[in-house]
């Protein structure tokens, strides 16, 4: 076998393994998505110190959580859910915040930070021109 | 007595750390000044001081003395001894001592290099220097607003209710002592945790100490690089270790079935861990390559800087949090702290820029530089995304903004992609060479590891498995231990051929050889196993509450989960009330454990304490929600492979010390080790 023949085969191998993977995903997770623990992770819990109200072993988390079941068996979208929470303790009590004027930063300073990189990662780069013009 | 022999202790520490700060700047200015002689005596008079203080409050502790405000608050009569001990650095001014103590070790270790030296050491003079201040601060913390040795002058119905600064004052000794912290005195990792995490914090100060001194001698190169190589790795495995035990005492201690929530604390230890990391690689490139010298500059300051961040927010109460200290007048003296390092720091660095500033250029982005500085954006981006996330709630009410709450669900969809991409850099960066790599090179190194991954994620696809956090996570993982054992393999199989051995021995001689290097990659092979752990124990969790009556059975993920019989018993400290439950699969009985209420005497509120049966396959969790006369319920979880995050995390801490832990080489080995260097 060749190492021409060997080189298609090994991508004609990675290729089917990554269709695979990308049409199962595709497909779907067989389990059920677990509505109640990744909204319970983004509320927090009123008494507690910073926690979500599936975290905590306090009695008003545990009763937040069994409200938070009955609004999920009712088919409340994530959106209702969350107001229907907002309403009651206010906007402080959503752990994963609201896109506004006053939390744009929070998003706003990574992205920033991420050009700011690239762009100094760049500008240390060699000039094409100098590269070529070296033959060391 | 033990306020005054404490006391003295501390004072002396704090006079010896001024005397070194202004001896060991006289010694950097002028070499014909012998450092070793200088120095001795203040050094000598840290390390007593500091020994001698944590060994008078030890003994007091284990002893009950009750007339010292500390103790009477934050140790009881009836406290088990191995607590007793942990009550040493558990609360706010005992932790204080610690630090001291720890600091203590560094400047002796650093001491002993400089008077090793035959030459004249004003770098090294100059570290101790700035060690020196560093030192004189947190002693000076001990005198003043955070006195381990106040004395008790008005007690409390149990502990004290008010104390002195003057150790020579009346003191009274409360009847009993309020004991530690339920949650403190739960669980035997609470000894080891903080220790660990102080001796990685404590670390990062020699690095800067040694960046500070080349700064103001206004020396380029990588001198400073080179002497400090070795405490910043054993800082870092510190570092890495200490956080991986916080994370499992949080999983077996507060019950609620996670290790990390992202909270302000543990951010706050995982901070200056990024930016040891980015410092740890991009020093690599520095003596490789002589790049990024000023980047490196920026990145130790940082971490320092952060080490005393985290220091401040966990001590100063700006933060709600589960572990963070009460409130004290500590804060503002950490937080002026911290101000003066970072003006003087960056003061110092913006004043040298144009010695340091001048170094050699990227050749091409497709290099093992190229995938450093990827690695350095990379973890650089971690970083800032953590520290908004944990600042801004606390800065947007200080300008009276509205109240915000950041939380896992924020850090979490940062911190995954981040992460991957972090996996998939670190499993290209030893595969690519340096300067300029060609892509058929990197590809064939690449190849089999890639498809093996894939193989196993598609495997995983077709029984059902899709999530995609979950199949890109574990692709992600895998293939970097594929990368990693691909190249051990062909480094040892060279050696094999060359040398005639058996390949175990070729291994061993493949990795003894090139320890640093390999140290690194079993380090980054730790890595792969706690991101394996993450994925799979966070994406295919079982959760279930299950509510029984004595006799009964209930069965998540296949393991039957039987209620006995509930129970409870007394002990000197706290009373426990529990249930009996036993574990079995398939009618074999695997295991009998006792999830239960803590109630200890100081505090009214009980503390569940939650039971985990381990396996290989992963851990049944079992956390007791309510202990009713007739029923109980319990929260019951199933992990599988949670034990690779603890398993993974600490070898990515233990793997550093690899070149350490190892012998040398050989003079005869060194051609060896060559011939196999083309891999790198």
């Amino acid at each position: 076998m060749s190492a021409r023949t060997r080189q298609i085969i090994g991508w004609v191998v990675t290729a089917g393994l990554v269709a695979v993977i990308v049409v199962g995903m595709i497909i779907g997770d067989t389990r059920d998505e677990d509505r109640v623990a990744s909204l319970g992770a983004a509320i927090k819990c009123p008494v507690c110190q910073g926690e979500a109200i599936v975290d905590s072993p306090s009695e008003t988390a545990q009763a937040m959580v069994v409200v938070l079941e009955e609004k999920v068996a009712e088919g409340l979208s994530d959106e209702e859910i969350f107001d229907f929470f907002t309403a009651r303790y206010g906007d402080g009590i959503r752990l994963d915040p609201r896109f506004t004027a006053q939390t744009l930063l929070l998003w706003a300073l990574p992205i920033v930070a991420v050009g700011g990189g690239v762009w100094m990662i760049l500008s240390r780069r060699r000039r094409p021109e100098l590269v070529s013009g070296e033959t060391t | 007595m033990t306020a005054i022999i404490g006391s003295i202790a501390v004072l002396a520490a704090f006079i010896s750390a001024a005397a070194l700060a202004v001896r060991g700047f006289l010694a950097m200015r002028d070499p014909s000044v012998d450092a070793r002689e200088s120095l001795k005596w203040p050094v000598f008079g840290v390390v007593a001081g500091a020994l001698v203080a944590m060994s008078v409050l030890e003994i007091a502790i284990l002893m009950d003395d009750f007339s010292i405000e500390y103790i009477a608050n934050n140790s009881a009569s009836t406290t088990p001894t191995l607590f007793k001990v942990a009550a040493g650095w558990a609360a706010l001014e005992g932790s204080i001592v610690l630090w001291g103590l720890v600091l203590a070790i560094f400047v002796y270790t650093v001491y002993r290099q400089v008077a090793r030296r035959e030459e004249a050491d004003q770098l090294g003079a100059g570290a101790l220097a700035v060690l020196g201040l560093i030192t004189f601060f947190f002693f000076g913390l001990m005198l003043t607003v955070s006195n381990p040795f106040r004395v008790c002058v008005e007690i409390a119905n149990v502990g004290c209710f008010e104390g002195s600064n003057l150790p020579w004052a009346d003191s009274i000794s409360a009847f009993e002592g309020r004991g530690p912290n339920a949650l403190l005195q739960n669980h035997i990792l609470m000894a080891v945790h903080p220790p660990m995490l102080y001796f990685g914090y404590v670390g990062m100060s020699v690095p800067y100490a040694f960046a500070m001194a080349a700064l103001m001698l206004g020396m380029s190169g990588s001198q400073w690089l080179q002497r400090t190589r070795a405490w910043t790795l054993v800082a870092w495995g510190f570092l890495t270790v200490g956080i991986v035990l916080g994370g499992w005492w949080s999983y077996e201690v507060l019950g609620w079935g996670g290790y990390w929530a992202w909270d302000p604390v543990e951010n706050a230890s995982f901070l200056p861990w990024l930016i040891a990391t980015a410092f740890l690689h991009s020093a690599v490139v520095q003596q490789r390559r002589g790049m990024l010298q000023a980047w490196n500059f920026v990145l130790v300051i940082s971490t320092f800087s952060l080490t005393i961040l985290g220091t401040f927010l966990t001590r100063s109460g700006v933060i709600v949090s589960v572990h963070s200290f009460t409130q004290s007048p500590i804060g503002p003296a950490l937080l002026w702290f911290l101000m003066i390092i970072l003006v003087a720091s960056f003061g110092l660095f913006v004043a040298r820029i144009h010695v340091v500033a001048s170094s050699p250029r990227l050749d091409s982005l497709a290099s093992r530089e190229g995938v450093f500085l990827l690695n350095n954006l990379l973890l650089t981006v971690f970083a800032i995304v953590v520290l908004v996330g944990t600042l801004y709630p606390m800065f947007l009410e200080a300008f009276g903004g509205a109240e915000v709450g950041v939380g896992r669900p924020f850090f979490d969809r940062m911190a995954i992609p981040i992460s991957i991409a972090l996996l998939l850099a670190t499993a290209n960066g030893p595969v690519t060479p340096y300067r300029s790599a060609k892509g058929s090179v990197v590809w064939e190194r690449l190849r089999t590891p890639l498809q093996l991954a894939l193989a196993g994620a598609a495997l995983g696809v077709v029984l059902g498995n899709r999530s995609p956090i979950l199949v890109i996570g574990t692709v992600a993982a895998t293939f970097l231990m594929f990368v990693i054992l691909r190249n051990l393999y062909v480094a040892a199989r060279k050696v094999a051929r060359k040398r005639e051995m058996a390949l175990p021995a070729a291994v061993l001689h493949v990795t003894r050889n090139d320890a640093g290097y390999w140290g690194g990659q079993f380090s980054h092979f730790g890595i792969a196993l706690l991101a394996f752990g993450i994925v799979f124990s966070a994406n295919l969790t079982v959760e279930r509450e299950i509510t029984l009556v004595p006799g009964e059975t209930g069965t998540v993920a296949g393991y039957d989960i039987t209620y006995l019989e509930p129970f409870s018993r007394t002990e000197p400290h706290r009373t426990v009330r529990g249930a009996a439950i036993e574990v079995s699969r398939g009618g074999d009985v695997l295991s009998y454990e006792e999830p239960r209420l803590n109630t200890y005497n100081n505090s009214s509120q009980a503390v569940a304490t939650p039971a985990v049966y381990e396996s290989l396959k992963g851990d049944v969790y079992l956390s007791l929600r309510s202990l009713n006369p007739d029923t109980v319920v319990l929260g019951v979880f199933w992990f599988p492979f949670i034990w690779l995050v603890w398993v993974g995390g600490l070898i990515a801490g233990v793997a550093v010390l690899w070149s350490r832990l190892v012998r040398k080489p050989t003079r005869d080995n060194v051609p060896v080790a060559q011939a196999v260097g083309d891999e790198r």
